[in-house]
């Protein structure tokens, strides 16, 4: 029974970003994500008082899922992010932050919110066109031909989760993985467009990480009993497959509206055990060697098959069916009644395996496109971060796949941004301004507030103190370290720029990235032996990190444009 | 256990409250306004700048403020349009009858106002001025609207004869619409993706029922994505349903597609009859015939090239098996919008399994162009060719956006823009419908039918009319002299303004052909005329036939030609009796016409010229309670140009804009509006309609009861119960 009950009043906030409430929960949200950002990030470590599940975490995709948020402002800037992390899954901390920044530097400026966010919107084009240009100073091609870029890629994402708790070694071990376990699932004679496989992600928690690995095909896991009961297969050629999306229990299935009586002494059991008898023996002279069930299989009929050397596995659960169907090229079977011959699949062996405590079933295909990576990891935490950090990666390498550019990482290409956007908003303000009825003035006011909220996202990397400096002619980051003596020797102090691309050997002049500089133009294109010889670079993903420079840059816009706040009290 | 309180109903308190909202809604309105945030109680949250969506959010406790609320919600559901100028200018009624009522504040007003306002107030004065109100939006505005205003209407379409929609006047329309719906940031945009998907969708021939379908199916038409930047929404060609196929087989070449609404394997039983099993082989051997069956049904299928199968239900696990292995995509668990979305659409009637098999054709099949997976973000969606029966093209729109409450925003505006396009293009199909019914001569009952309704019917007919009319005038010019009738020029049009009345006792007919023609900038010409001829038979009429016919000789020449609307007076038919001075004779209703597709500039446009044209009005009314009524209504007018140009300084403020408009009307220059962009008059029209209607109903209420059940009530009962 529905109950009728009158509704409370909703409570209506104007002007809510003036309010003290609003900005210290922002800027309480800053902190969090600012100290979580990049490879010396501070971890966070998450838990409910009532006791349960602990995460430790510096990845904006599970801090921000276990973080409780009730301002609806905070709210819209939560999910927008978690709305970018899901559908790109990389450079939610910087969005954030970015997002945060630029929220707090436009407020203090006192400009009208139409201005504000006409001038965002153009100066987000600007970055944009830039990035896509050909000209643009801080892309680089991705090779596809050789590894060197793609592990480069792949270790800068998994150096920047510092809770993953790798060493050196490991994170070198994994990048690998990751990068064979991608290419694994790339068809190899594809035409056309390209259909994607799959990675699996098979946990094995308290190993070492070193012992991770990838296999083609896909590992079930079993119990040690249920595994010695299957009994080998000798075979030379492929193992013919059935999979079954139906049960095979003996349930009466669906027997429609009305009501069904039955007879006393009928046994419908028998019955029905009886079809699944028949069921097997049509499988026998089809000649099956493997029967794979999403659900049950009644225990008459797996022992009938297993007595006729039919292996047969059941419960394999619904997320396994998609794999399953792509590897073994079968159709699953919804009918106990006869097989269309075409429905079968196959597989090329099939083989029992023992990683750490755990027992799998392997099915090794003819043709791989899915493929199974074992991730191993200390403990609970740091395996959840790794397979999230993992999961991130692979995503990322499919993107750069469809979209073959990187970005410089470790901060060059925030500084380098800035500094092209401070350059062009001096030198040729008409461009933008075009007919609008904005000012020079406010131009400037808008484009230093934009500046300074992305060099303020690369000043947070930086979080033992140390300084950040810029050069004047790449536009790059330098870090030094804390307490250096201030000397004007630089060269001697800073060794390589973020990113890795450059040198500090080069004859070059450094400023402080807080300090004001004459507005200069970075080097753009790229010199490509420069690219080639540097070993190790720090990259980041140019779809994820696009996408994220504008979806911070909108919801800013979405929250600055606020004028009342209405909350429903229901 | 009931206790009751009484409150007076009064012009004060409702203008306390609609002040209150007043204050909400203008942060809102126009191009300048800012978004608001609503949260539901899922939490949720919401971002809009939709009056009516605001309102609703706010759970209004005031019962005047509920009252206020229900009125627009229901004027949008019709309009989709006018929430927030809704609520400014009602505010600005009350404060306008609320400051007549004050006398002393009132230096304004004139001294026959104060004595009659002194008057009011003794005899139920509130019930009075909503009667004068009522009579004033029924019998007044539309005179005034027809005579004065409509010669700066300018035309949506670039040719009135073939209804030819120009593209940039619905983009300047769209504009000005989305720019007060949507954030500023994404307003151009917005509005350029309704505007490519009106195109993309309607054919030359599109009449109504396409704005009515997409209208109704909305919802099904478009796809929200998040997490992706606004300016990755995009208009896809075809049809995508928010579901993945429980089996995809890729095809080509020539396929067909059913629609089932039931499960197409055969049930043991179906509901009301009863199933008896009485041996084991007859539960296997109907096991055995319903796989069977099933078989049959889909290899039958198969056989017809039937490639997609649409199904409103779950289908069970064999049907699904068979379907694959016959190569044919099942969709399943559609909801009914969808199914009936794609009825409309293709018009096809759902597949029922024959229960005896021939061979014979299935008759409910349909070409599909193309079914395919579509990848929206890692979301997988049924993508559908489908090849239209009807004038619509489907297509559907991809909202992105990072947040849900921004895409529900968008989502929520396009609707409304096109509910503004439907009752801008309202009479489109009925002007077809009259013009042909013109020569048959029985018109006149149609058209009066369509005005009763819509109070405006448009005038169709005007190639028809045209060269007939021009010859009238010739003639009327040589009767001029005979006849007691004064003739009008307009220096500033094209054809010179014809007014003529001629005096008749008794009877009234007026013929006013009204020829305008106006450019603005790169607006096609309307040309928009205006016949209007009305009798009235009366009884007393017909002892004055003879000399009505002979007196008008060149009147009954044209009425071959020209539209006649007879209206048979009638004391029931009209709303409120006035107190007219010469009640003893005829008063004079004239039926006018509107063609679909009228607009004018934004900027407070309409609302100055109404002004300008209602305080003319008023200086000319004889009756005191007419001019204040039209006073009231032509100043609290001005009170939405001036919300719109709040933020503007200098040459550009109100007051500026307000004496060049009011200069150009008084030396009959052309208007020029400082704004580009272009508004419905017939979505003003209405609004202004639906708020006097409002105001009518605020005043008739003389005192507001809060009835207040006590919790108690309730407690004791339950203990009762207990006991």
């Amino acid at each position: 029974m529905s109950r009728l009950e009158a509704k409370k009043p909703s409570l209506c906030k104007s002007e809510p970003l003036t309010t003290e409430r609003v900005r210290t929960t922002l800027s309480v949200l800053k902190r969090i994500v600012t100290s979580c950002y990049g490879p010396s990030g501070r971890l966070k470590q998450l838990h409910n008082g009532f006791g349960g599940y602990v995460c430790t975490t510096s990845q904006s995709s599970a801090l921000l899922s276990h973080l409780l948020v009730t301002h609806p402002i905070l709210k819209i800037l939560t999910t927008s992010i978690q709305n970018h992390v899901s559908s790109f899954s990389d450079c939610g901390l910087f969005t954030a932050i970015l997002c945060c920044n630029l929220i707090e530097n436009v407020q203090r400026l006192g400009l009208t919110p139409t201005t504000v966010i006409r001038l965002n919107k153009h100066l987000l084009s600007l970055c944009i066109s830039y990035l896509k240009s050909e000209t643009c100073g801080c892309r680089i091609p991705v090779d596809f031909s050789s590894t060197h870029i793609l592990l480069c890629l792949v270790r800068s994402i998994l150096t920047s989760k510092p809770a993953c708790m790798l060493t050196r070694k490991e994170t070198e071990h994994v990048s690998a993985l990751i990068l064979r376990a991608f290419l694994l699932t790339i068809p190899e004679n594809a035409e056309g467009h390209i259909i994607l496989g799959k990675s699996l992600i098979v946990p094995l928690k308290g190993q070492r990480v070193i012992d991770s690995t990838v296999l083609p095909g896909i590992l079930i896991e079993m119990s040690e009993v249920q595994l010695m009961r299957l009994l080998p297969i000798k075979k030379s050629t492929a193992l013919k497959v059935a999979l079954f999306c139906t049960t095979l229990s003996g349930d009466i299935s669906d027997t429609g509206e009305g009501t069904v009586v039955v007879s006393y002494g009928v046994s419908l059991e028998n019955a029905v055990l009886d079809q699944l008898l028949n069921l097997g023996r049509q499988l026998i002279s089809d000649h099956v060697d493997l029967v794979l069930c999403q659900k049950v299989i009644h225990p008459s009929l797996k022992q009938f098959l297993n007595m006729h050397r039919i292996i047969a596995i059941d419960r394999i659960g619904v997320t396994l069916m998609e794999p399953l169907t792509k590897m073994t090229g079968t159709q699953p079977i919804g009918s106990l009644g006869s097989i269309c011959p075409n429905s079968y699949g196959s597989v090329k062996d099939v083989c029992t395996a023992k990683f750490g405590s755990k027992h799998f079933f392997h099915l090794i295909p003819n043709e791989a496109t899915i493929c199974s990576l074992l991730l191993c990891n200390r403990n609970d935490t740091a395996w959840d971060e790794l397979k999230l950090t993992c999961q991130t990666a692979l995503h990322v390498l499919q993107l750069t796949l469809k979209e073959p550019w990187a970005l410089l990482g470790g901060g060059c290409t925030e500084t380098h941004l800035a500094a092209y956007i401070r350059h062009k908003t001096h030198n040729d303000p008409e461009s933008i301004l075009k007919d609008d009825e904005c000012t020079q003035t406010e131009l400037q006011l808008i484009a230093e507030a934009f500046c300074s909220a992305l060099e303020s996202v690369v000043g947070s990397l930086e979080h033992d103190g140390g300084d950040i400096l810029t050069d004047m002619k790449y536009g790059h980051l330098w870090s030094v370290q804390a307490d250096s003596p201030c000397v004007a020797n630089w060269p001697d102090l800073l060794s390589q720029c973020g990113c890795g691309l450059y040198n500090s050997q080069e004859e070059l002049n450094w400023s402080f990235l807080r300090s004001t500089r004459h507005p200069f133009v970075p080097q753009s294109c790229l010199p490509h032996e420069a690219v080639g010889s540097a070993s190790n670079l720090i990259l980041d993903c140019l779809t994820a990190k696009l996408s994220g420079l504008q979806v911070a840059i909108e919801t800013a816009n979405l929250i600055l444009d606020l004028s009342y706040v209405i909350e429903d009290k229901n | 256990m009931l206790s009751s309180m009484a409150a007076a109903g009064s012009v004060k308190a409702a203008l306390q409250v609609a002040e209150v909202l007043e204050a909400i809604v203008s942060c809102c309105v126009g191009p300048e306004g800012r978004q608001v945030l609503c949260t539901k109680p899922t939490g949720e949250v919401l971002l809009s700048r939709n009056g009516g969506r605001l309102l609703e959010a706010l759970h209004l406790e005031h019962p005047i403020a509920r009252m206020i609320v229900d009125c627009v919600s229901s004027h949008l559901k019709k309009t989709g349009d006018g929430a927030k100028t809704f609520i400014i200018f009602l505010c600005h009624l009350l404060r306008g009858l609320h400051a007549i009522t004050d006398r002393e504040k009132d230096p304004l007003m004139c001294e026959n106002i104060q004595t009659q306002g002194r008057h009011w107030k003794n005899c139920s004065r509130w019930k009075f001025i909503s009667q004068a109100l009522l009579t004033f939006q029924t019998q007044i505005l539309d005179g005034i609207m027809d005579q004065y205003l409509s010669r700066h209407f300018l035309s949506i379409f670039s040719s009135a004869k073939e209804r030819t929609l120009c593209r940039s006047s619905l983009e300047l329309l769209l504009e000005a619409y989305f720019c007060g719906r949507v954030g500023r940031n994404n307003h151009k945009f917005i509005s350029q993706l309704m505007c490519d998907y009106f195109f993309k969708c309607m054919t030359c021939k599109s009449g109504i029922g396409v704005f009515e379908l997409v209208d109704d199916h909305f919802v099904e038409l478009n796809v929200g994505v998040t997490g992706l930047p606004v300016s990755d929404s995009r208009i896809i060609a075809g049809l995508v349903l928010q579901k993945d196929f429980s089996v995809y087989r890729p095809a080509d070449g020539d396929m067909r597609m059913v629609i089932v609404t039931e499960t197409i394997q055969p049930l043991f039983s179906t509901s009301g009859s009863e199933f008896i099993l009485n041996s084991e082989a007859q539960f296997q051997t109907s096991q055995f015939w319903i796989m069977e069956k099933t078989k049959a049904i889909m290899k039958h299928l198969h056989s017809q090239n039937v490639k997609l199968l649409i199904s409103s239900v779950k289908q069970p696990d064999l049907v699904i098996y068979y379907a694959g292995v016959n190569g044919i995509s099942v969709v399943e668990c559609l909801s009914s919008e969808e199914v009936s979305l794609i009825r409309r659409i293709i018009g096809l009637s759902p597949f029922v399994p024959p229960q005896a098999f021939s061979q014979c054709e299935i008759p409910n099949t349909a070409l599909v162009k193309f079914c395919k997976p579509l990848i929206l973000r890692s979301k997988r969606y049924v993508h559908l060719g489908l090849i239209s029966t009807c004038a619509f093209i489907p297509h559907s729109i991809v909202l992105c956006g990072p947040v849900q409450g921004l895409i529900e925003q968008h989502e929520d505006a396009l609707h409304g823009a096109l509910k503004m396009l439907r009752q801008l293009f309202k009479d489109l199909d009925l002007n077809y419908m009259t013009q042909t019914n013109d020569q048959n001569g029985t018109s006149s009952l149609f058209i009066y039918k369509n005005s009763g309704e819509s109070y405006q019917a448009p005038d169709p007919g005007n190639g028809s009319i045209q060269r007939p009319y021009q010859d009238t005038v010739v003639e009327n010019k040589d009767a001029l002299e005979k006849t007691q009738t004064y003739l009008k020029v307009h220096s500033n049009l094209v054809i010179p303004d014809v007014e003529l009345e001629t005096y008749i006792p008794y009877s009234t007919p007026t013929l006013t052909p009204t020829d305008t023609f106006q450019t603005v900038e790169t607006l096609t010409c309307l040309s928009l005329e205006r016949n209007r001829l009305t009798d009235y038979y009366e009884p007393l009429l017909k002892n004055n036939s003879t000399a009505y016919s002979t007196r008008g000789n060149r009147i009954e020449i044209s009425y071959e030609n020209l539209q006649v609307t007879n209206i048979t007076r009638k004391g029931s038919m009209l709303p409120v009796s006035c107190k007219l001075p010469n009640m003893g004779t005829s008063q004079s209703y004239l039926s006018s016409s509107m063609p679909a597709g009228c607009v004018l500039p934004v900027g407070g446009n309409f609302e100055i010229l109404l002004h300008y044209y209602l305080l003319n009005y008023a200086k000319k009314c004889h009756q005191s309670e007419e001019t204040m009524v039209s006073m009231i209504i032509a100043n609290a007018l001005l009170g939405i140009p001036k919300v719109l140009y709040k933020s503007k300084t200098g040459k550009y403020s109100f007051p500026h804009t307000y004496i060049r408009a009011v200069h150009a009307l008084q030396t009959n220059q052309p208007l020029v509006s400082s704004q580009t962009g272009l508004e419905s008059v017939m979505g003003k029209y209405q609004l202004l309609t639906s708020v006097l209607q409002c105001l009518t109903k605020i005043l008739t209420i003389d005192m507001v009861i809060t009835v207040k059940r006590h919790p108690q009530k309730v407690h004791n009962q339950d203990s009762e119960d207990e006991l």
